[in-house]
């Protein structure tokens, strides 16, 4: 996407650029106005079909920032947002002089950690198991399956889990009795907790997460993998060699992506999975801002420290993109 | 009072066609007012303007409510979101002239002093002659509802009868292993490891639940047994008061000593493995499955659970006194609390506060109470030698208590002065033994009601509350799984719960506390 005119002019690209609309501006002044009704009258569908997403952006993602400012108030939900007074930074000082939130920053950041570290090559490595498949019924029903826990809500997921972890009862135990081990108590060992939330977040996600990654796949063109079978390539080296060269930027772009979510670990199985015995490896974020912001009614704490979450994912989610632009010229912008 | 006949014109038929009363003495308007009200408590979400109560008020005070409740889910059967649902009300900026709801009084006595809510003192002195006839016989709940600046911001809805939990026991896996009741902790545990090794239910697995509870807290109150404290209200893991001093049971010996003991039966399997996780569900799978041995739960609801003798032979669940610590000490922490936190308000755009108060007045007075009680006369109840006697039809249709919710009686989010003897018509025998049995002797505590805080105390409680009880219940979670050992670790849990805020915290609540209480 950046190669296309570097070596075909004489100049560089952007100076010939700017001549070229230059030279244009003064034809078109006059009949600017007319061009532009003339696209919308032409392109009319397609912007019809833009409307839904950018009004879903302005009432769900802009005007909610108008709220924002009660990270820095006394918010009163009775005077409102405009009539609450100002505190200044109060609310940080609160936030970092707790314990507890700094532990749940820290919980946040190693769980979103294994996620990336095992949760993100496990789609792109399932993908590439699929392609190699070469059964397609076989394939197919397997897909299928891997597809499904997606479409489960993390309630039934989280029911699954406890029942598979139980001591009593559960299937997990029940194979260590066999093998002649005493039960654990999974649920409330603060070692197990993370090993648990991103397993089950891997089994959950894995198999719809490799879809893009076959899409990719689907993408290569066919003639380098004949041109590598005339030259002898055995299915290893043209995967090696083919397939992951060619979905590198998609793997970049996903992972980017990836990077911009890593302070929202998936609140909802954290707080159907954890107890107080776990909070010591399970409390994040997003559930101390729940427990301490929504239960105990203060909103304009968990404001602040949704905000702090915010300016941490937006810096990861710049430095991640600035760096895959300059290492590998693939970038979300 | 005197005027039999009055409710005696509903048996006539349909309270619906009931013509306005003649004598008309609870009138409070001459020509109907209607007011909105927002009602969403915890067994119901809404209003409804044709509950048959709700006729029957109208008929003789005059005054129509309308349901005007936003934030109602109603799809569920347990309705959890009524906190939300009124801080939603509130925030839409329109507030209805009544607001009922469970868990009121914080919200109402932290939003009553900046506007919200009508101040009630002077009006409940002026056109309140009940409630201020009840208040004047109970200074102690007068000043429980109060906000910090000294105004009634709600009327509270008032539980009667004094017991709420109890201890319960299969009583014939006692007599199928040849036990005596136990008396004292030491016997009780003795008991239950009996169940835990001697295969009480026959089936030759080791698969008994010696104690379990639906909700884990209930195991941490198990404390009292070893002279220790857990919860000082029906609130978990609320503050407690002892002779005017405000305290924390977790900061007591008595609950170190109970938590060592507690994690020693846990790791004996005398305690149900799965306590933390089983959830609400645990009583119904453990007793019908046969497995479960004891537990603390409500009188009422447990007892019904002796309908399963049909199903498994002999099965006799039973409420036993709580057993004696070891310095002889018999406590039931658990209590029906006095005054609980719901209730209703008056809204402050309300242009009525005469006739809404005297409308609240209305429910205290001997109709409006069986009204709200017993429901409709002819309809739900008859009076049998001056007492409310439901119909048998009535109580055979169902949970009596939930039959009542759907009529317009027995609402959480109405102030209001409940009536034992309406469940005592449809508690069970089992029930009825049970509190016969803890009425031999004086097992129960003092609650604590609560405080309300000023702006800046609110601060402080805000600020060091939240951690702390995390803090507390991380630690105890721990040292029952036996994770960490509280004996050791004691010193340093409480220098830490020092560092976290504990001290200015209970400095706070006790000045709160004195102001409210009178010191």
């Amino acid at each position: 996407m950046v190669d296309e005119n570097t070596n075909t002019a004489g100049q560089p690209p952007e100076k010939a650029a700017i001549a070229v609309h230059e030279a244009a501006r003064h034809h078109i002044d006059d009949g600017r106005l007319i061009r532009l009704f003339d696209h919308f009258k032409r392109e009319w569908q397609i912007y019809v079909m833009l409307l839904p997403t950018i009004i879903w952006f302005l009432v769900f993602l802009y005007k909610p920032m108008y709220g924002l400012q009660i990270a820095f108030k006394d918010y009163s939900i009775f005077r409102g947002v405009a009539n609450s007074p100002w505190v200044g930074i109060e609310h940080f000082h609160t936030l970092f002089a707790n314990d507890q939130f700094i532990r749940a920053v820290k919980n946040t950041v190693t769980i979103s950690f294994y996620n990336l570290l095992f949760g993100f090559p496990a789609p792109i490595i399932l993908a590439l198991m699929f392609n190699e498949i070469l059964h397609a019924t076989y394939k197919r029903t397997a897909q299928t399956i891997v597809y499904l826990p997606h479409f489960i809500s993390s309630v039934i997921i989280a029911g699954i889990v406890i029942t598979a972890f139980s001591p009593t009862a559960g299937i997990i135990n029940t194979f260590i009795g066999w093998l002649g081990f005493e039960p654990v108590y999974f649920l409330t060992q603060p070692q197990w907790f993370r090993p648990i939330f991103v397993g089950t977040g891997i089994w959950q996600e894995a198999g719809f997460g490799s879809i893009v990654f076959l899409a990719a796949i689907a993408g290569v063109n066919p003639s380098l993998y004949e041109s590598a079978v005339v030259d002898g390539a055995n299915r290893w080296q043209m995967m090696w060699k083919i397939t992951i060269p060619s979905i590198l930027p998609t793997i970049l772009i996903m992972l980017i992506i990836r990077i911009g979510n890593v302070m929202e670990v998936s609140f909802e199985l954290v707080i159907l999975l954890y107890q107080p015995a776990t909070y010591e490896t399970a409390d994040v974020v997003n559930t101390w801002i729940y427990r301490q912001g929504l239960q105990s009614g203060q909103y304009d704490l968990a404001a602040a420290a949704g905000l702090f979450n915010a300016v941490v994912a937006f810096v990861l989610v710049m430095t991640a993109n600035t760096l895959s632009r300059r290492f590998s010229r693939t970038s979300l912008w | 009072m005197r005027k039999l006949s009055l409710a005696a014109a509903l048996l006539a038929g349909s309270a619906m066609s009931t013509p306005a009363f003649a004598d008309g003495h609870l009138r409070i308007v001459d020509e109907p007012l209607e007011l909105t009200i927002q009602m969403n408590h915890a067994r119901y979400p809404i209003y409804e303007e044709d509950w048959p109560v709700e006729q029957v008020a109208r008929e003789l005070t005059g005054i129509h409510l309308l349901n005007d409740t936003v934030g109602a889910n109603m799809r569920t059967d347990e309705n959890t979101g009524r906190t939300e649902a009124l801080n939603l009300m509130l925030a839409s900026g329109s507030i209805p002239d009544i607001v009922g709801s469970s868990r009121i009084r914080d919200f109402v006595n932290q939003y009553g002093p900046e506007g919200a809510f009508a101040p009630l003192n002077d009006l409940i002195a002026e056109h309140a002659p009940n409630i201020a006839a009840y208040y004047a016989t109970r200074p102690d709940i007068e000043a429980a509802v109060k906000a910090s600046d000294g105004q009634m911001y709600y009327i509270p809805y008032l539980p009667d009868g004094k017991y709420g939990r109890a201890y319960w026991i299969r009583t014939d896996w006692l007599d199928a292993l040849d036990l005596e009741m136990p008396e004292t902790v030491d016997e009780y545990e003795a008991v239950l490891r009996a169940f835990k090794t001697q295969d009480p239910n026959g089936n030759g697995l080791d698969d008994e639940v010696p104690f379990f509870a639906r909700q884990w807290p209930e195991l941490i109150r198990l404390v009292t047994l070893w002279d220790g404290r857990a919860h000082g209200s029906d609130t978990y893991h609320d503050f407690l008061v002892e002779d005017g001093k405000i305290g924390h049971g977790y900061i007591g010996e008595g609950y170190r000593d109970g938590i060592a003991n507690l994690a020693r039966w846990y790791a004996e399997g005398l305690i149900d493995a799965e306590i933390f996780t089983r959830g609400s569900s645990a009583r119904d799978f453990l007793l019908s499955e046969n497995l479960g041995g004891s537990t603390h739960d409500w009188f009422a609801s447990t007892s019904g659970y002796n309908r399963l003798s049909s199903e498994i032979d002999g099965f006799e669940f039973k409420a036993f006194l709580p057993p004696a610590s070891p310095s002889g000490r018999r406590i039931e922490e658990h209590r029906r609390i006095l005054v609980k936190p719901d209730g209703w308000a008056i809204g402050h755009t309300n242009e009525h506060l005469v006739e809404t108060i005297k409308y609240f007045d209305f429910w205290f007075t001997e109709e409006g109470r069986r009204l709200a009680n017993f429901g409709v006369e002819g309809l739900h109840y008859d009076m049998v030698d001056g007492q409310a006697i439901f119909k048998q039809e009535f109580l055979d249709a169902g949970p009596v208590n939930r039959s009542l919710y759907q009529v317009g009686a027995q609402l959480q989010g109405r102030g209001y002065f409940q009536d034992y003897n309406y469940e005592i018509q449809w508690s069970n025998e089992y029930a009825l033994e049970g509190i016969a049995l803890y009425d031999t002797g004086d097992y129960l505590i003092p609650d604590f009601l609560g405080v309300a805080f000023t702006a800046d105390e609110q601060k402080v409680y805000d600020r060091t509350w939240g951690s702390i009880r995390d803090f507390m219940l991380e630690k105890q979670q721990s040292w029952i799984l036996g994770s960490g050992d509280v004996v050791p670790e004691w010193d340093a849990y409480l220098a830490q719960l020092d560092d976290m805020g504990m001290q200015e915290l209970l400095a706070v609540m006790q000045t709160a506390y004195d102001r409210q209480y009178g010191g």
